[in-house]
């Protein structure tokens, strides 16, 4: 079934905005794979996120086990080198890894979607000033600033979010420019504009809504990147640090077992690759049915 | 994450003098840029909790503690730094480094060349590859070999590099036993080249797989669109044969825009090499902003800061040069 | 137009290549340009061969540089000379001084030195060199030379003639010679005198020259360093050809290259590997005592913690043998206080033990009035429940070993929070600014019981980081610094060890093992703690 609405959209009412998304997730429909990962992803977060209440262990508590068990009943991914449950650690090591992941897209996003909002929708200096910087960050090799930032301010959760946000946002508000520029030669946003009603109005009444595809498509793709990051700073020393498990330090503390217990970093491991896995191939999908030259294939 | 069609200039330049202004703005663009590169590290490292007294020895006493502030002088206000230290870097002299008392650019020196030399056999692995791999995916687009390469491009985006680096190491290193484990080997008198390949193949596998599926991308698309355009149709209608007409016509169109990609990537391969240099212990620039920022020397940080951006402004701004010489739809506007 | 392009870009590659290619034009290392290798002494069959061993980064080739840490130390041991070097049973043994002995009153050591001693670059070792070191380099306050805490008592050091010097002291210190051992090398007066020691990169980190048995042929910032044989060294010639020195921050990779055979031996600091070390062929572990110990301080200036049964409660309520087992794998001996095992002639295990007893530390606590009155958990008193900040910095195995002294902590009711931060931000927090309630960490010590440093009150701003000031201790302590006679040392000690036990000054956790690990292939390395061994580096040889 060819779906489709690549034309004139804009000069409708916004109640295209509500049909643009069932197209969406019909067209979703038809790339198997993102499809699949959608649900994976529905199902993996439930797991994680409601799987504690079910499997009380704690994941910071010594077992009577002792380290490096193997598989049982009790435990069925065994002890980790200090003798806690790895299971538990997984369901809580992954909540902690989704949320950073999440709440560094929410903030990347917040900051994505302002800087190329106000940039594609103010245009002159705002326009200038706003993209350069932009193309700047891009331009600067960031993960030397995150070392350097990590390191000297610390690891909290939160400084481990805000500066993996800030170094994710601008691909974000590359996006949103281009979609603002597009939108605001509407219509009906020169309608608004004509009647009167604020800037800060228009944007998000009228632009910011229609483009919340795109946003949608570069959050999925930014958690996947920035679940990455966190691992990656994990592996220098610089993340979330214990005892609060993430899949990160947890993924990091096994190094020294890579010997006499590799699945200790196989299981962590493993489970970064398949999320982040799963959130690249539903980005790609979201995007390729977003995308007005979308033909079935 | 996909790069899309970034930081292709689409300004247009057609005379010399539209390209020496554009280096010029692109000239103060980068000065602005590097003096607040500067200030935020500066400050940044200086917020820092424990200066470098706080490396020193657990049991050093508070008098010696003291005694190092003073003589690394940073009893001085933070600002009064920085003008020094802004002053001195004008001058072209970074500093002494505060762990080695060496000077900052040397020790730079000594480790910058890893670096690039990780970094240009990657760029070359990746794009030649990268350019296979994208084309074969367009040209068999929707079949098999696209979604395979697809699968694995994506699946090279998503395995974090390092986990896939001790992999490697697992197999290459400890249950095989071919590659050193860690390393840039013997260099100078006792250089010899199977050493030097086998401490790099692992390093720029790694190293590939952060940018190789970016550029598998790029090519895909770029390719993509070009199949599409007339001219491709003329060729055909001509009667070429349909490989030659791909080959020869949409190709080099289509790698026009790729080179672009090279600029894009250089952060990102800069930014990987950190990790990359950490897990195999090659001793560039990405393992020494590491040693910096543990022992708190604030020259050495300020300085590779200041080498790193500057090394990317000039990539980049000889990227764009390219690009607008090469690029027959800037030339012939 | 094709052609030209292309032209273009591959000006471009040539230039990246072109820059590639510095890394071996522009190669660092110094050669010593000493061609005289040892080659025609093939008669002995001992003789040849080189050892590797891994330092986790560039070192400074001069021991009393403030920069120069562990990594530099392994390799200045073997560069340079002191005036003694630990002996085989640790005990200070004659290296550049031949015998040392004291004035009755103890304020004057005097020192005979070799005689046949040259320096690398052949100018003869003399007194003067000795005089130098201390009084310009570790007596200087404003340098701030490492370990320059340990001579805070000598007040000069005097030429009496070429090869005599006196250490002219303000009180006894009966530890000198030992500490005369310690990471204290002498260096070369001819060409430090006149330059800041510091800055002097020409030395410290191109061309140091020592007296040691062995010399720098090359070193490659980041990579290596590279000694070579001293033939005029004034001891017995060293019998392996060179000492390598791996620049390799990654423990891992230490444990895999010993493996493949890229290294020879080194202490093994992260055990987690280790079974697979014991397992492997042609490479073996041994275990070896150091004077350290591992430590939970409380700061004393609280309160709560002047209470000596809630210490003895904390150490009730971890089961240190466990963490032992499972962290150390086993290498380490509970501690009851400070003075290490390693230094046989003073240890004692005669004094209170604390075993693990989870009841006994409640009970403990309820006598020092923390019960958990409201049910929640958590043990308090006054309505004030029991909740402490654990700080601890990241390093080795101090997190592991903190995550689970938390946990059992937690299991008796207290509410600890562990806040692991990095290192110069730990040093900062709890070591400078004294801004602590909790921490976990080790001290190593040199071969001496004297462990003023770390408990005397009088170093409450120094090294005594728990604030803990009890004068039956001080004045145990200064007796025992300022007695040279062996037996009436032991006696002074063994009764410090009782009261520290008692008291808890720290709050003890064990005596760590070094894990030495080393391939079969080299012998001649005696039983000593690998630090120690490098002392004697040139009875070291490779048996093929």
């Amino acid at each position: 079934m060819e779906v489709s609405t690549n034309q004139d959209y804009g000069s409708k009412t916004m109640t295209k905005v509500k049909q643009r998304k069932d197209t969406l997730l019909a067209r979703l429909k038809q790339n198997k794979i993102a499809y699949f990962s959608l649900w994976f992803l529905i199902i993996l977060h439930l797991i994680v996120f409601l799987g504690p209440f079910f499997w009380t262990i704690n994941p910071e508590e010594l077992q009577e086990v002792g380290s490096l068990a193997g598989w049982s009943l009790q435990h069925p991914f065994g002890t980790d080198d200090l003798s806690r449950d790895v299971f538990a650690r997984m369901l809580h090591g992954g909540r902690v890894t989704l949320l950073v992941g999440l709440a560094a897209m929410l903030f990347a996003l917040l900051i994505g979607t302002l800087v190329g909002a106000c940039a594609g929708y103010f245009g002159k200096f705002v326009e200038s000033v706003l993209m350069r910087i932009t193309e700047a960050m891009m331009a600067i090799p960031n993960f030397f600033f995150v070392l350097v930032a990590l390191t000297v301010l610390g690891t909290s959760p939160v400084m481990v979010v805000v500066v993996i946000a800030l170094c994710g946002w601008m691909e974000i508000a590359r996006v949103v420019y281009g979609e603002t520029l597009k939108w605001k030669e509407y219509e009906f946003v020169e309608a608004a504009n004509a009647s009167g009603a604020r800037s800060i109005r228009i944007l998000t009444k009228y632009i910011i809504p229609q483009i919340i595809p795109s946003i949608i498509v570069s959050g999925t793709l930014t958690i996947a990147a920035a679940i990455l990051t966190e691992s990656a700073i994990s592996y220098l020393g610089l993340g979330i640090q214990p005892p609060t498990p993430t899949w990160g330090n947890m993924l990091q503390n096994s190094q020294q077992y890579i010997w006499t217990a590799p699945v200790l970093g196989i299981l962590p491991g493993a489970a970064i690759t398949i999320v982040v896995l799963a959130y690249n191939f539903l980005g790609d999908g979201l995007r390729d049915a977003l995308d007005p030259k979308y033909v079935k294939k | 994450m996909c790069v899309k069609h970034t930081s292709i200039p689409n300004k247009k330049y057609s005379g010399g003098d539209e390209v020496l202004r554009f280096l010029l703005n692109r000239l103060g663009q980068s000065a602005i840029l590097l003096l607040i590169v500067t200030i935020i590290t500066f400050f940044l490292i200086n917020l820092a909790p424990g200066g470098p007294a706080s490396t020193m020895r657990m049991d050093a006493s508070p008098e010696e503690r003291q005694a190092m502030v003073e003589k690394l002088g940073l009893d001085q206000p933070i600002h009064i730094r920085y003008i020094d230290w802004i002053t001195n870097a004008l001058k072209g002299d970074l500093g002494v480094s505060f762990t080695s008392s060496e000077p900052v650019v040397q020790r730079i020196a000594e480790r910058l060349p890893y670096t690039i030399e990780l970094t240009v056999f990657t760029i070359i692995l990746s794009i030649t590859i990268g350019i296979l791999f994208g084309v074969i995916s367009a040209i068999k687009r929707g079949k098999a070999q696209d979604h395979v390469i697809n699968f694995f491009s994506v699946l090279g985006l998503s395995v974090p590099a390092f986990w896939l680096g001790l992999m490697l190491i697992l197999l290459f290193s400890i249950n095989l036993g071919w590659l050193p484990s860690s390393g840039v080997g013997a260099r100078g008198a006792d250089f010899n080249f199977w050493g030097w390949i086998s401490h790099l193949i692992m390093p720029v596998l790694i190293l590939t797989t952060t940018v190789l599926p970016n550029i598998v991308r790029f090519t895909r698309s770029s390719m993509l669109e070009v199949i599409s355009q007339n001219y491709i149709r003329t060729a055909r209608a001509k009667g070429a044969k349909e490989s030659i007409v791909l080959y020869v016509h949409a190709l080099r169109n289509a790698l026009i825009p790729v080179v672009t990609i090279i600029g894009v990537l250089i952060p990102r391969l800069l930014s990987g090499a950190v990790i990359t240099e950490a897990i195999f212990g090659w001793t560039g620039i990405g393992t020494l902003i590491l040693e910096a920022a543990r022992g708190r020397d604030y020259p050495l940080v300020m300085g590779v800061t200041v080498v790193i951006t500057v090394v990317v402004v000039l990539c980049n701004l000889i990227v764009d040069l390219i690009y607008s010489r090469i690029d027959p739809r800037v030339k012939n506007v | 137009m094709k052609t030209k392009k292309w032209r273009f870009m591959s000006v471009i590659l040539v230039f990246f290549l072109l820059l590639a290619g510095c890394s071996y034009g522009g190669d660092s290392s110094n050669s010593s340009g000493d061609q005289s290798e040892g080659e025609g002494t093939g008669s002995d069959p001992k003789k040849g061969g080189k050892v590797s061993i891994p330092i986790v980064a560039d070192p400074t080739f001069n021991p009393w540089h403030p920069n120069a840490y562990a990594e530099s130390n392994v390799v200045n041991r073997v560069l340079f000379s002191g005036l003694t070097q630990p002996g085989k049973d640790l005990a200070p043994s004659p290296d550049l001084a031949t015998k040392w002995e004291t004035s009755d009153d103890e304020l004057e050591w005097t020192f005979y030195l070799r005689d046949d001693v040259l320096w690398h670059d052949g100018e003869k070792f003399t007194a003067e060199d000795v005089a130098y070191t201390f009084n310009e380099i570790v007596l200087n306050a404003e340098l701030g030379a490492n370990n320059s805490s340990y001579f805070q008592k000598v007040k000069e050091v005097q030429v009496v003639n070429d090869y005599e010097v006196k250490f002219i002291m303000e009180s006894p210190v009966a530890a000198l010679p030992a500490y005369l051992s310690f990471n204290t090398e002498i260096v070369p007066k001819h060409i430090f005198e006149g330059q800041d020691p510091w800055e002097l990169t020409s030395f410290n980190k191109v061309n140091p020259v020592g007296t040691g048995a062995y010399k720098l042929k090359s070193y490659t910032s980041g990579q290596s360093v590279i000694l070579e044989r001293n033939d005029d060294f004034y001891g017995d010639v060293g019998l392996l050809d060179e000492i390598e020195y791996k620049v390799l921050p990654d423990v891992n990779t230490h444990v895999a290259q010993i493996l493949s055979g890229e290294l020879s031996i080194f202490a093994l600091d992260d055990l987690a590997s280790i079974e697979r070390i014991e397992q492997a062929d042609g490479v073996s572990v041994f275990g070896r005592e150091t004077p350290r110990f591992f430590w939970i301080i409380v700061n004393h200036e609280e309160e709560k913690y002047q209470d000596k049964r809630v210490k003895q409660a904390i150490l009730h309520a971890i089961d240190r043998q466990n963490i032992i087992d499972t962290v150390l794998k086993g290498y380490g001996t509970i501690a009851d206080a400070g003075i290490a095992p390693a230094l046989e002639e003073y240890y004692t295990d005669d004094v209170a033990r604390y075993d693990y007893d989870p009841e006994k530390a409640k009970e403990l606590l309820a006598e020092a009035g923390w019960t958990d009155t409201d049910g929640d958990g958590i043990v308090d008193k006054d309505g004030e429940p029991f909740s402490i900040d654990f700080k601890i910095g990241i390093q080795g195995d101090l997190e592991a070993v903190s995550q689970m002294v938390q946990q059992y902590l937690v299991k008796v009711g207290l509410d600890v929070k562990l806040n692991a931060m990095e290192w110069n931000a730990m040093i900062q927090d709890v070591v400078v600014n004294r801004n602590y309630e909790m921490s976990l960490n080790w001290w190593r010590y040199p071969a001496d019981p004297d462990l003023s440093a770390y408990m005397h009150s009088a170093n409450v701003k120094g090294n005594n980081i728990p604030h803990y000031q009890n004068p039956e201790l001080d004045k145990l302590l200064d007796q025992g610094a300022q007695t040279s006679d062996v037996e009436e040392r032991k006696k002074i000690y063994i009764e410090a060890q009782k009261l520290m036990a008692e008291e808890l000054p720290y709050i003890f956790l064990w005596y760590p093992q070094e894990a030495q690990v080393r391939i079969d292939k080299l012998k001649g390395v005696p039983d000593l703690a690998f630090g120690d061994a490098l002392h004697y580096i040139h009875e070291w040889y490779i048996e093929e």
